[in-house]
């Protein structure tokens, strides 16, 4: 599964980058998301509630930041496990580029689902993904704006 | 005879009486004392190295009794599930078959292999148990892909180019030979979609072990109890085969997919003992999904030598199998020796020249499923027939007439190893364009195109070998079962009739059918007679119900028990009459002297052998039971006409089948409403692949298509009205006159359809499943 | 949670888990094995019964669901040895072979015809039988069937 896209966000790249480390922005921003703790420098452990068509289950699942270059880019390696729902991994490469309305955000995920997820959700991951993503980034850049 | 209910007689079905009042006994309705539950833990990656397995958590959960992993079943001794037929490759070498314990314990293969097994108090701790057990894999590469398997990763240590057998067969040279002298020659590159047989009654086990006998108990939806007994107990090593008992009880479809010796049955029979309790699994349908075997998956290239004027001259065709993860019970046989050997079809073609390269991957294991290698065959054999006509713009229906084996052919020896006894193909297509009402084609498609549609009109005419069969064939060519079939016809003192079969009765109507021969030949009350199967316990022996075997060879066994019977009861009826037995006649259901006005009716008889007053004891025993077993001289081989007719909506794609026919020729026909009925079934199953049904995996491997969401089952909507009518040349080597009639519809359709399609779209190809997506863009690109 | 049901005229009051399929409770409370659970998705109909006099996939209704309920299953459609006309038609047109569909697809059937205003054509009985799978008949005798019954219906 490939994923690709860019959104823009209202605030300096720095601010981006500063905030997108911080757990309690990220458990606010992920749809969800029940638990995120900062487990050592760059990496977190998260809980994640989520329901793809017919299958629901609680994700736990760690994120590791890899290869950071401040404010730019990272790699994001991320692994998650559902128990009989599923697992899912993937890893997404995220540069921050500096535009006129603030910071424009790149992201690129490869990334593979297996388990019932694969078995029954697999007609509805990719807009499940989107929709998780765009809400995520809506909630982000509600940070900047009013 | 009796005309309502004798041999002939459309008799509505005995078994019906419990279906339809809710009833049946399927596996998963049986329940019995302190009986546990069981979930499998499944692979969720289609290949992996399991480094570990922990059980603890699984074992804290309230509920759960015990946690078995697959190291447990080895160091108990517990072998791997067999492949029963050794396929040669063409060198000579044998095929690979990998290691496939029932439980994985150091490999997984396929998404929804099965790694360890939690019995529990419910289903729902079962549930809860397997969800907590963990395991930590190493994901390794996985191969999916039929056409490049064999190019990809080795999946198996000892299967080299991940080939499981290079086989051939027919004469290489003189099909080159053809070739060379052919004035045209048509190619055609197909596939045969990957399908998932779908019983509608998922698969169940109930096992239980009794301590005080040392015996053990398994309740399962087997089309082959017996086949099951003596798998679990030469090959898997569960136990003694005195001391098991299989039983199959009311089957609810089988379709090939309830034949093979399974990781479940064998888990829970083999628990049974250590839990030291019954145990029952019944699987979900997203597990039947991943865990029974699937069927077809071909990938063919075929080409076919003619002469200008459309004699057929040589064929060769070149199939790529994939046969999943391992090799499955009766795997290895489908894409060689049930589907090479089919190539001729009803064709004279002089030369065949037929190579299979079957191939693993990390899917589920495929096996027979209704048809078994007949339907790819005639997939082949039929698409490219059509398409030759057309490249030559010959008509389709000639091109066949001129090449078929005329009936005064017969018997038959074609170029791939089968003698074909008997056989009228003309007169199956001739009776099936006069339904089809060929002669009105032109103006239904003058009227679909005025209605801006697209009509096409598909042949195919198809022949199988079926009511398997000789075992000394078989077994020559690597089977490591005999396929004879086994009947014990009991008589009870009052007259009634219990009847014993090695055959099992999933849908095929066996307790109607078998009556209606048994009271015929006897001349008794129908209702007399009580047909039994599925248990090990009741009945001999048996090799079951698939290849639509079961009139052809089981019938004939009861036939045979009859010869016995009958035999007997003349002897016991001179000494009666105070003559000898050459003597005495038997018709009717009397057993009658010309030196005496009294006939002896058939009871009075039974009774005699139970009370043994006038028969001297040291010439001939009390009692009036029989046994026989009979094994065929050949194969059957039935065959048949049929014609589709499709419309398009060229802005949807959305074909819609206006028309089916299908005119068969199965020999003699003991019930015709059965009969039909089997025919309804395997039309619906080739139309399903034809146009919905699509066994997909991702590139991980992952099973998308794993429900009913996303499976497409042919729905009633979906389906025509089928017209069906039948021919006979009996079978000239079987008591009956019988040849089966379980597989023909989804042998014969597929091609029909397809051909049909192509004919709409004026394409040559269209893949199956012909979904209104592939229709849509087939029209786009020729746009 | 402790749930009354009225099943085949017969009042029952069970104790049963909150997350209790009604199918499970019909099946293993109840021992009415005949209503028969062929997938997980709520697609294959093998497990319709009657809630009400309508038609419903048992697995798909929880047992409090139906609490207070009414429900017919296929045990609960003969009178005595007088089978339903829907059972009879079944029979007749050779509408059934393994069975396991059978229970479920005679209860949609029943509901089906029950609620036409107008007798129905083959078409309309093949769409109004979509939530029923059969792998065996191919549906052509089912539908013969369903016509067959409505006219004694």
């Amino acid at each position: 599964m490939e994923e690709r896209g860019e959104f823009v966000i209202p605030a300096h790249p720095q601010e981006v980058w500063d905030a997108l480390q911080k757990p309690d922005v990220l458990k606010e921003c992920i749809d969800g998301c029940e638990e995120m703790t900062l487990t050592e420098e760059g990496m977190f452990a998260c809980v994640v509630a989520i329901k793809v068509g017919p299958v629901k289950a609680r994700f736990t699942g760690t994120v590791k930041i890899e290869d950071p270059n401040p404010p730019h880019s990272y790699f994001l390696d991320v692994s998650a496990r559902g128990g009989a729902a599923g697992f899912g991994s993937g890893r997404a490469e995220v540069t921050l580029t500096e535009v006129a309305e603030g910071t424009r955000l790149n992201y690129e995920v490869q990334g593979t689902i297996g388990g019932k997820l694969a078995q029954i959700g697999t007609r509805l991951i990719q807009s499940f993904s989107r929709k998780m993503t765009r809400t995520f980034f809506d909630r982000f850049s509600r940070r900047w704006v009013g | 005879m009796d005309a309502e209910t004798g041999i002939g007689a459309s008799v509505l079905r005995k078994e019906d009486a419990r279906f339809i009042t809710g009833k049946g006994q399927y596996t998963d309705d049986i329940s019995v004392f302190g009986q546990t539950h069981c979930v499998f833990v499944r692979s969720p990656h289609a290949r992996a190295k399991i480094n570990s397995i922990n059980t603890d958590p699984a074992m804290a959960v309230d509920g759960v009794i015990r946690v078995f992993t697959g190291d447990e079943l080895v160091e108990d001794g517990i072998g791997d599930l067999p492949c029963g037929w050794v396929v040669n490759s063409k060198d000579g070498s044998p095929m690979v078959s990998p290691p496939h314990p029932p439980i994985a314990t150091t490999v997984v293969n396929y998404v929804g292999e099965p790694y360890a097994f939690v019995v529990a108090e419910t289903l729902q701790a079962a549930r809860d148990g397997a969800e907590a057990v963990e395991a930590d894999f190493d994901i390794l590469e996985a191969v999916v892909d039929t056409a490049t398997a064999s190019s990809s990763t080795q999946i198996h240590e000892n299967a080299p180019n991940n080939q499981a057998y290079d086989w051939e067969l027919g004469d290489k040279e003189a099909t080159d030979a053809a070739f060379e002298n052919a004035d045209h020659v048509t190619e055609l590159d197909i596939t045969n979609n990957r399908l998932i047989p779908n019983a509608i009654e998922p698969r169940a086990a109930l096992g239980s072990y009794d301590a005080a006998s040392s015996t053990y108990t398994l309740y399962t939806t087997s089309q082959n109890p017996h086949v099951e007994r003596v798998v679990l107990a030469l090959f898997v090593n569960v136990a003694p085969e005195a001391n098991l008992r299989v039983i199959s009880p009311d089957v609810g479809g089988g379709f090939g997919s309830k034949i093979f010796v399974y990781a479940e049955e064998t888990a829970v029979i083999w628990a049974s003992a250590k839990v030291g309790r019954p145990i029952k699994w019944r699987a979900d349908r997203s597990e039947s999904f991943l865990a029974d075997a699937h069927g077809r998956d071909h990938v063919t290239k075929a080409q076919l030598a003619l002469s200008s004027d459309g004699e057929m001259l040589g064929l060769r065709v070149k199939t790529i199998a994939n046969m999943g993860a391992y090799l499955s019970t009766f795997s290895s046989s489908v894409p060689t020796y049930l589907y090479g050997t089919l190539m001729a079809g009803q064709y004279k073609t002089p030369a065949i020249y037929v190579e299979t390269q079957a191939v693993f991957t990390n899917t589920s294991p495929v096996d027979a499923y209704r048809g078994a290698g007949r339907p790819e065959a005639t997939y082949v054999v039929e698409r490219i027939v059509e398409t030759a006509a057309r490249e030559l713009n010959m008509d389709p229906v000639e091109l066949r007439r001129k090449n078929f084996i005329p009936p005064d052919a017969f018997p038959y020896q074609t170029p791939v190893a089968l003698e074909y006894d008997t056989g009228n193909y003309a007169a199956s297509m001739s009776k099936a364009l006069e339904l089809a009402d060929s002669d009105g084609y032109a103006a239904r498609k003058a009227a679909s195109e005025a209605n801006g549609k697209l009509r096409g009109i598909g042949y195919s005419c198809y022949i199988e070998a079926c009511g398997i069969a000789p075992s000394q064939l078989v077994i020559s060519l690597g089977a490591g079962v005999g396929l004879f079939e086994s009947a014990e016809v009991r008589v009870d003192v009052s007259g009634s009739v219990s009847v014993m079969t090695g055959s099992h009765s999933h849908g095929q109507g066996h307790e109607t059918t078998f009556a209606q021969l048994v009271s015929d030949r006897l001349g008794i009350p129908f209702d007399s007679v009580n047909v039994i199967h599925g248990d090990t316990g009741r009945s001999d022996y048996g090799l079951g119900t698939y290849g639509s075997r079961s009139i052809a060879v089981g019938g004939s066994a009861i036939d045979k028990a009859l010869d016995k019977i009958i035999a007997k009861g003349k002897k016991i009826a001179a000494h009666m009459f105070e003559t000898t037995e050459d003597k005495v006649n038997f018709a009717e259901g009397q057993f009658s002297y010309e030196g005496s006005n009294e006939p002896k009716p058939f009871a009075e008889i039974a009774g005699a052998a139970y009370i043994p007053a006038v028969y001297p004891l040291d010439e001939l025993e009390p009692g009036l039971s029989e046994k026989a077993f009979y094994d065929p001289k050949n194969f059957t081989y039935p065959a048949g006409s049929y014609v589709c007719e499709v419309e398009i909506d060229p802005s949807t794609g959305v074909t819609e089948i206006q028309k089916f026919v299908a005119v068969d020729d199965f020999g003699n026909v003991i019930n015709p409403m059965i009969v039909e009925g089997q025919v309804h079934g395997g039309l619906a199953q080739g139309i399903g692949q034809a146009l919905l049904e699509h066994g997909i995996y991702d590139a991980d491997g992952n099973l998308s298509t794993g429900s009913y969401m996303d499976y497409t089952m042919p729905r009633a909507a979906d389906l025509p009205d089928f017209e069906v009518d039948m021919t006979s040349t009996p079978c000239t080597h079987n008591p009956l006159g019988v040849k089966g009639c379980g597989e023909a519809g989804a042998i014969g359709s597929p091609a029909a359809v397809m051909n049909a399609i192509t004919d709409a779209l004026g394409v040559k190809d269209v893949p199956m499943p012909a979904t209104p997506h592939t229709v849509w863009e087939t029209i786009q690109q020729g746009a | 949670m402790k749930v009354d049901l009225t099943v085949n005229g017969s009042q029952h009051a069970v104790d049963v888990a909150d997350n209790a399929l009604l199918s499970d409770v019909l099946r293993e409370t109840l021992g009415l094995t005949g209503t028969h659970v062929g997938c997980d998705t709520s697609q294959c109909g093998a497990c319709t019964v009657h809630l009400n006099g309508s038609s419903v996939k048992a697995c798909t209704v929880l047992a409090g669901q139906a609490d207070g309920g009414d429900i017919t299953t296929i045990e609960g459609i003969a009178n005595g040895d007088d089978l339903h006309p829907m059972q009879v038609a079944f029979r007749a047109n050779h509408a059934l072979q393994c069975g396991f569909c059978t229970p479920g697809m005679i209860m949609s059937a029943i509901d089906l015809v029950q609620s036409a205003d107008e007798p129905l054509g083959a078409d309309e009985v093949r769409e109004g039988l979509e939530g029923n799978f059969c792998r065996c008949t191919g549906y052509h005798n089912i539908v013969k069937a369903v016509l067959d019954a409505q006219a004694n219906m």
